[in-house]
């Protein structure tokens, strides 16, 4: 059994399908609202993990805020770009 | 009462290692596709039987996505994909098997209530299972990028900005935004599987614990399967296919640059990264 198929062309017998970047966009889709939320999370989690261990509350968590909202916006320009490549 | 533990729970020990519940279910999928790869692949033929062009079914819908969105390299990660995709399927469906979850040692809980441990329990309902997953693919991706555009390229791409006074700004951003794939990736899987146990034990519980009526008995718990079996599909195909995108646009994203210290590497069939200045 061939596990990938060692060829473009369809198998005699079988129908030709136009391979689709759909599938990979619906999963694009999926991905960019949870990684909107956990870039947001991820950036106080990290400012607030600086600021106790250096004890400047709240210079780390405010930065960390404003660089993890920045991060979900570049995911959202990273997905679009990606998208529309396709 | 239903009871669905968060975490795995411990089944036995071996030496230091603790074997729960989520790793058995994890090698029983293991052991189902080494059974059926084996058994399809000294028998496969050129006209395929029925139980060949079923076990073919998923591995061919799965190729011809990659093979449409996977740029010319397509065939150096199919595999990786195939596997992941299949393992994740495997792992998601065995768990709506009877007597996964529900047969096992009955225990008491830290508040006295009886409760089940079972042997058996679907692998992805257990973080670990699904961030060890999803660091495979992390490294994958990165070794993949690394492959293609020499180490120094790759580096260069991740942490130097253009224009590259914008560098301490950029970095960091980009930085937690490649860390959220990572997690975005374990959480999603881990997330629906495990509100998938929860729905399940709570329908099962409702409709045959506190109102017993013999059709709703069958009914609700099988509607809800049959949708678990669907979001099982769902979900290992976004996994496997947000793993093959994050590999396509690490092989192809560096060319964009023109970074000329690496190997030759050729356009991606679709352009999966166009536009220039990613952080």
């Amino acid at each position: 059994m061939a596990m990938v198929p060692d060829r473009d062309e369809p198998r005699a017998g079988r129908p030709e399908t136009e391979p689709s970047p759909r599938p990979a966009n619906w999963a694009l889709a999926f991905d960019l609202g949870l990684r909107l939320g956990i870039s947001v999370a991820l950036g106080l989690g990290l400012g607030l993990l600086v600021d106790s261990w250096l004890h400047t509350s709240p210079i780390f968590i405010l930065t960390g805020m404003v660089l993890g909202i920045a991060a979900a916006m570049y995911t959202i320009w990273d997905v679009a770009r990606q998208s529309m490549g396709r | 009462m239903v009871h669905v533990e968060i975490a795995a729970e411990k089944l036995f020990g071996l030496g230091p290692l603790a074997v729960t519940n989520s790793m058995v279910g994890a090698l029983l999928a293991s052991i189902v596709l080494l059974f059926i790869a084996g058994r399809f692949a000294r028998r496969s033929g050129i006209v395929p039987s029925r139980g060949q062009s079923l076990v073919e079914l998923p591995i061919e819908f799965l190729a011809g996505i990659v093979r449409g969105t996977g740029g010319k390299r397509w065939r150096q990660f199919a595999p990786l994909i195939l596997a992941i995709f299949l393992f994740v399927l495997t792992a998601n469906w065995m768990s709506l098997l009877p007597g996964v979850g529900t047969i096992g040692l009955a225990e008491k809980a830290s508040d006295g209530t009886p409760v089940i441990v079972p042997f058996v329990r679907a692998g992805a309902a257990d973080l670990n299972f699904t961030l060890g997953l999803a660091l495979v693919s992390f490294v994958s991706f990165i070794a993949f990028g690394v492959r293609a555009n020499g180490l120094r390229g790759y580096l260069k791409e991740l942490l130097i900005a253009e224009p590259a006074y914008m560098t301490p700004l950029l970095t960091p951003i980009h930085l937690i935004s490649e860390l959220s794939r990572v997690i975005s990736l374990s959480m999603r899987l881990f997330g629906n599987v495990f509100a998938g146990e929860v729905l399940l034990a709570t329908m099962l519980a409702l409709t045959t614990a506190t109102l017993f009526i013999l059709p709703l008995a069958f009914v609700i718990p099988g509607i809800f399967i049959g949708l678990e079996l669907l979001f099982g599909l769902v979900q290992a195909l976004v996994f496997a296919l947000l793993s093959m995108t994050y590999i396509t646009l690490a092989i192809a994203e560096h060319r964009q640059h023109g970074t000329d210290d690496h190997h030759s590497v050729e356009a991606p069939e679709h352009g999966t990264a166009s536009a220039p200045g990613a952080a």
